[in-house]
Formats: C-alpha cells, structure tokens, sequence
C-alpha cells in the first residue's frame, strides 16, 4: 500500500487527462480549460480519466454525452462545471455519479478527485448505458459473418458494411457514421452523418440541433439590437471570438503549443494588443505548411456574409453602413479565393482589425442597430451556413472536411437561436 | 558484448532516449505556449504521466481483436529497439554492428506498418481503423525515401555495416556529402515515428486515431514505443549522416548521443512549428517530389563514388 500511495502522489502532479464537453452556455468556459495547466483535455475519452461537462446539458446531447461517459475506463470521475448561482440541470441525474461544481472552483475539485482516482479510491464503475448488445445475436460465424454472400450477417443488430461505387468507379465497402455532436474538432453539438469509403466522405447529412430550444448566453453582440453599447466593447469581443477560434483551429492541426497562445490572447486580449495579434498572424505567414493544410479547401465563393464571405473577396460588412463605424474610418477587410487558408486569414486580420479599432473608439457607443455583424456575420439574417455543409463536404477527404468544417466557425448555439427567432 | 549485456544496454539506452524526448516536447510546448517556463516541473512530467497512466486501468472496446491490440506496441518497441541495436555508439560500441546494419534497419522499419495498422485494426472503432489504413499510405509514401537515401549513404563507405558507414565520414560527414540525404531521411524518420506534421494516423480529425481507444498501460506502451521509434530514427540519422562517432575533443560515444539529441531537438523543434499535413498532398508530395529527389541522391552518390573510385 505504502509503494502504491507514494507512486500516486508523483503522480498526481501530472495534469488530470478530461475530455471536455461544452453543454449549452459554455463554449468559451470550455475552451478555457485548455489553458489551465493541471487539466489536460483529451481528443477521446478513452484517454481520459474525467468526463468534464461545461454548462447545460440537453434532450439531444444527453445521450452522447452518457456514450462518452461510459468510455472514460472505470473507475472513472464526472463533473458538471454551472456558473455562480445557476439553476440545476435536470438532466445531469442522468450521468452516474456526476459532481456538480458552481463557479472558479472546479479546477480544484477535479484535481483533488483525481488524486483520490490515481491513489485507488475511485468508485465511479456505474455506467449510464446498460452494458448489453444493442440487439441479439444474428450472425452465423463466429465473428458475426454468415448469412447471405460474404457481408450477409446482422451481427447484434449492426449490418455489415455494404459495397458502392466509389468516386474512382471501383466497389469499396462504405461505412456509415455517425460523428459528434461531442467531437472534439468539431463545434459542440455538430452531428454528422457520413457515409465513409475508405477515408472520403460519399455523402453528408447534419443531424438535428442538440441545442434548438435551450437558451443561449446574452453577449454583447445581441445586446447590441437592443440599446447602445461601446464600440470598444464590441470590438474587443469580436477580436477575442476569432482568437479562441484560431486557438481551436491551430490544436485541430497539430499545433498545440502555438494553439494555447492564440486562446491565452484570445481570453485577455485588450485594445491595446493590436501588435500581439500582428506578431501572431506575421508567425502563422512564415511557413508553416498552412497552405497544405487549408489551400483550396472547402472552397465557398457566394456571398454569405461575416468573414466566411469577406474571404472570398466580398467586401459585405453590416459596420459599413454605420455612422459611428465609418466616423472611424472603418473598412472592412477582405481575402481572395474563400477557401479555408482565407478564412483563417481573414479571421486573424479581423481580430487585429478589431482592436486596432477598440483603441480608437475610445468609449464611443453605437446602437440600438438593426442589423448587428457578429464574429460570424450579421445576427439574425443570411442563410445558415449549417444547411450548406452537406453539398460543401461531400466527397471531400476526412481530413479535408475536419479542415473545412473548422474553418467555418460554426456556433451551434447561435444557430438554433437564429433558427428560432423570426427575421 | 554478450547478448546480456547488449540488451541492456538496448533498453537503457532507449529509456534514456524516450525521457530525454518527452522532456524536450514539453519544454518547447512550454516555450512556444508561453505558459510559465518551469524547467524542473517540465523535466518530472514525464515520469508523473507515466506513472498516472500505469495507476489507470485498460479501457475495453467492444468485440477487439484482443491478441493483436496487445501485440502492437510490442511489435513497434520491438522494431525499434532492432533499429536502435544495429547503431553503434563508438567503434565495436553496437549491439548488432552487422555486416548489413542497414538492411537490418531498413527491415525493422518497414514493419512498423504493421504494427501500426494492427493498432488501429484492432480496437475494432471507426477513427483507429481510419487511422490504420491512413498509415499504410504514409508508410508506402516514406519508406522509398527512406531506403534510397540509405543506400546512398553506404556507397562512399562501400559497405551496408552501419559501423563503416560512419567510418567512411571521418572527413567530410554525408550531410554535407549528400546534401539531399539528411532532409529526406527526417522526413521519413517523422513519418515512421508519426511525429509532428506526420503524425497522421494520431491526428486531432481522427479522435486521436490509433491512440483513441486505448487507456492505461495499453495508452503508455503505445507513446513508449512511438517515441522509441523517434529515438532510432535519430540516432540513425546522426550516424549515417552526421558522422557519428567522430568529432575533436570528446570521447566517440559523446558525440554519438550529443549527435542524437541534436537531431531529437530538430525534430521537436518541426513538430511545434508546422501542421499536420494532410495524408492526400503528403502522399503526392512524396511520389511527385521526395522519391524523385531520393533516386536523385542516389544517382549522385553513385557518380560521386565513380569519381572517386581509383
């Protein structure tokens, strides 16, 4: 006991692995955990050893959400982080074992949960789904084959992977797939139903919002429609949304290190760090491969507003059309091409536009406005980028369509309130 | 050196080359992140991850393929330790100083793909499988490279001993002799170990892939024996390339592992600094451009080899 004891004290300085789920309201909560040393959010569950839920859980991310629960190896933790003095959530009942925590302490609790963890002092071996076969046994062989021809078998319910045309005109097997809503990558909520040969994507459907009908944070953006608000305020707002973006966009591609500093600037960035995220951008130009990475991908020329259609060269900004943004000399900033690299671009010369802007604004106000440009375009208006993702990523590569899908910078949250509220 | 003995100096050395490789992926994660700069917090972390992850239990998928998923990262370590013995540390310092290290080490890689692929076969899941057969095409797509500059090396030494391979550098090291050959072959050593921007088949757009379904020991063995692959990779890059155990003023074996470390910091260094590739331009980059530019390295080392022929 005395040797297992010693060893879980050195190991408990190690960062506690969480794969980090962002519930409704906690998109940008979530992401702050990628800064927190001690905590060290994980690409699956399987590689994690706590289930961090931040904000509200729903109808529709529940049952994948028990799914990752399940995965995280027993004895395993739960966490619920809420803010301050925020109703329960009904639906965390449903997650065995789950601690609930409020406000700045769950750094704290999940550490010191850990450490009981590692030390064997765990008890978290309910799972939330019954460990049973999702349907009986209906194959012949002993590994599920039989039936009719080779791929003939229903193994538990599952058929076997079937055969298609493929894109070179050969019959390869396809998968169907079902990804998200809490995948990593991907914004939270994002499901995706894929039908796979080999690592192309034949066909794309989006599964239903798991956020339609639960509310969203009131931002300053929304507050915007309603009454005046500083013109800094917004701008710096709009500077940190594409920097925790880019934080996102860089870890998805490999670079974790460079990832944290973008988030790191993208939580405290002020209108005076206009020249930091000059830096940044001039570091992301100097070769990194970005080009191989997003060059030609996921390619959108229309006009679709926010900075996905400023990439493609159309200069449609809603500021444009507002006195106090033009008193300030405000043009909006444009990319050639619309695919993934000038999305990206377009997004970090926004940020670097933005506070350039905040520290010129001083503490003018603008609004009540009509028609408010969010980080991703006008609130409220313009086609949703959501519905065009099934044409945009059919016969893309996987990798490709997690690039394109990324570059987007989709909120799922904000969709389903824009779904909800008449024009 | 008796058998004993040369595999503990296998193991040794290769824990020490796996310590020394995290330990610097975290210092330059810390670095580049600008999170406070703890050198002595990031030296521990290592072995606390580790040991956190030896204290956790094995997750369980359903229906794998059980014995294959606990073979894989043998069967890696193991091919990496196979790299690792035919490379002599200073002269009669080896292993296995076979007649054809090279060959040796040419082999043991090629079968890195195959453990690999059994990796992701086996958690019987979509992103690992993906993941799998991902790495069958980077591997297809690097081990031409890598064999061909190989073969370039071992022409000025006129042997495929890795021991004479250094020797042959007493004067001029290969880099310089062959100044395709090194840039090649860390492309091919980044794609055999999937580091940094080759880390295709462990990618973020794949959960993880290999890596996504494994927890525990099963999760440590795996990251032990990529980075044991790294190690290799190094250590063959700073004896064929770099001259190995020659340099003034320290004793051969120093300069041997100073060589190696050089080029493990490279290599960090590489993974902080580019992304991931996508698996569709790397496996065109490599046919259009690498192997061209290695059958290349080959021809001149050839003619070199010609020229300098008495």
């Amino acid at each position: 006991m005395g040797v297992r004891s010693a060893l879980a004290r050195l190991a408990a300085g190690a960062p506690t692995p969480a794969f980090v789920v962002a519930g409704a309201g906690g998109r940008w909560a979530a992401e702050q955990l990628w800064l927190e040393p001690r905590i060290a959010p994980t690409p699956s569950p399987r590689a994690a050893d706590a289930l961090v839920v931040v904000g509200y859980l729903s109808e529709g991310l529940l049952p994948a959400v028990m799914l990752a629960h399940d995965q995280v190896a027993p004895p395993r933790l739960a966490f619920q982080w809420l803010p301050d003095g925020a109703p329960d959530d009904p639906l965390a009942a449903m997650v065995p074992g789950v601690r609930v925590v409020e406000g700045g302490s769950l750094v704290e609790v999940v550490r010191d949960a850990h450490a009981g963890l590692l030390a064997g002092r765990g008890d978290g071996h309910e799972d939330a789904w019954p460990d049973v076969e999702p349907a009986p046994w209906r194959g012949v062989g002993p590994y599920g084959q039989g039936g009719k021809g080779m791929t003939g078998g229903v193994p538990y319910g599952r058929p076997l992977t079937g055969r298609a045309d493929d894109r070179d005109g050969l019959k390869l097997d396809r998968l169907d797939v079902r990804v998200g809503p809490v995948f990593p990558p991907f914004p939270s909520g994002l499901e995706l139903v894929v039908g796979l040969q080999g690592d192309v994507a034949q066909d794309v459907s989006v599964a239903d919002n798991p956020f339609e009908g639960t509310a969203v944070a009131d931002e300053v953006f929304r507050r915007a429609l309603r009454q005046a608000v500083p013109i800094a305020e917004l701008e710096v707002a709009r500077a940190r949304s594409h920097l925790r973006w880019l934080g996102g966009a860089l870890r998805v591609a490999g670079l974790h290190a460079l990832g944290r500093r973008a988030l790191s600037l993208g939580v405290r960035a002020a209108p005076g760090d206009a020249d930091r995220v000059a830096r940044l951008r001039r570091s992301l130009a100097r070769g990194r491969g970005l080009r191989w990475l997003a060059g030609a991908v996921g390619v959108l020329r229309e006009d679709l507003g926010g900075p996905v259609g400023r990439a493609a060269g159309h200069p449609r900004d809603a500021r444009s059309e507002v006195d106090e943004y033009r008193a300030l000399g405000f043009e909006p900033v444009t990319q050639e091409g619309g695919d993934a690299l000038a999305r990206w671009r377009q997004r970090v010369a926004e940020a670097e536009q933005a506070l350039r802007l905040a520290r010129v604004a001083g503490d003018a106000t603008v609004g009540p406005l009509d028609v408010v440009e969010g980080p991703r375009g006008p609130l409220g208006t313009g086609p949703l980028l959501l519905d065009l993702l099934p044409d945009l990523l059919v016969g893309m590569e996987w990798g490709d369509l997690v690039t394109t899908v990324v570059s987007l910078d989709l909120d799922l949250e904000e969709a389903a309130v824009r779904a909800g509220v008449p024009a | 050196m008796s058998a004993l003995a040369g595999v503990l100096a296998t193991v040794a050395a290769m824990g020490i080359g796996v310590y020394l490789a995290a330990a610097l992926d975290t210092l330059a994660g810390r670095a580049v992140g600008g999170g406070r700069l703890d050198v002595g917090g990031a030296l521990a972390l290592p072995v606390r991850r580790g040991l956190a992850l030896l204290l956790r239990p094995r997750a369980r998928t359903e229906h794998p393929d059980a014995e294959a998923w606990a073979l894989a990262p043998a069967a890696l370590a193991g091919l990496a330790a196979v790299g690792l013995a035919s490379i002599p540390l200073a002269p009669g310092l080896a292993v296995a100083d076979v007649s054809a290290g090279i060959v040796l080490f040419g082999a043991a890689m090629a079968l890195v793909m195959v453990a690999v692929f059994l990796q992701g076969w086996s958690a019987n899941s979509v992103h690992p499988t993906i993941a799998g057969y991902r790495f069958v095409a980077q591997a297809l797509s690097y081990e031409m490279p890598l064999a061909l500059v190989l073969i370039g090396a071992a022409l000025p030494a006129e042997s495929l001993s890795v021991g004479a391979i250094v020797e042959s550098q007493a004067h001029l090291w290969n880099a310089i002799r062959q100044p395709l050959g090194m840039p090649l072959f860390l492309v091919a050593v980044a794609g055999l170990a999937f580091w940094g921007p080759l880390a295709l088949p462990e990618g973020e757009d794949l959960a993880g892939g290999t890596s996504a379904e494994i927890s525990g020991a099963a999760r440590l063995a795996w990251r032990v024996a990529q980075l044991m692959v790294l190690v290799a990779g190094a250590a063959m890059t700073a004896a064929v390339f770099l001259g190995g155990w020659h340099g003034p003023w320290l004793p051969g074996p120093a300069w041997s592992v100073l060589k190696t470390v050089a080029v493990l910091v490279l290599l960090v260094w590489a993974r902080h600094r580019f992304v991931r590739v996508p698996i569709e331009r790397f496996v065109w980059v490599s046919w259009v451009v690498l192997i061209p530019l290695a059958l290349l390295d080959v021809f001149l080392a050839g003619a070199q080899a010609l020229w300098a022929a008495p």
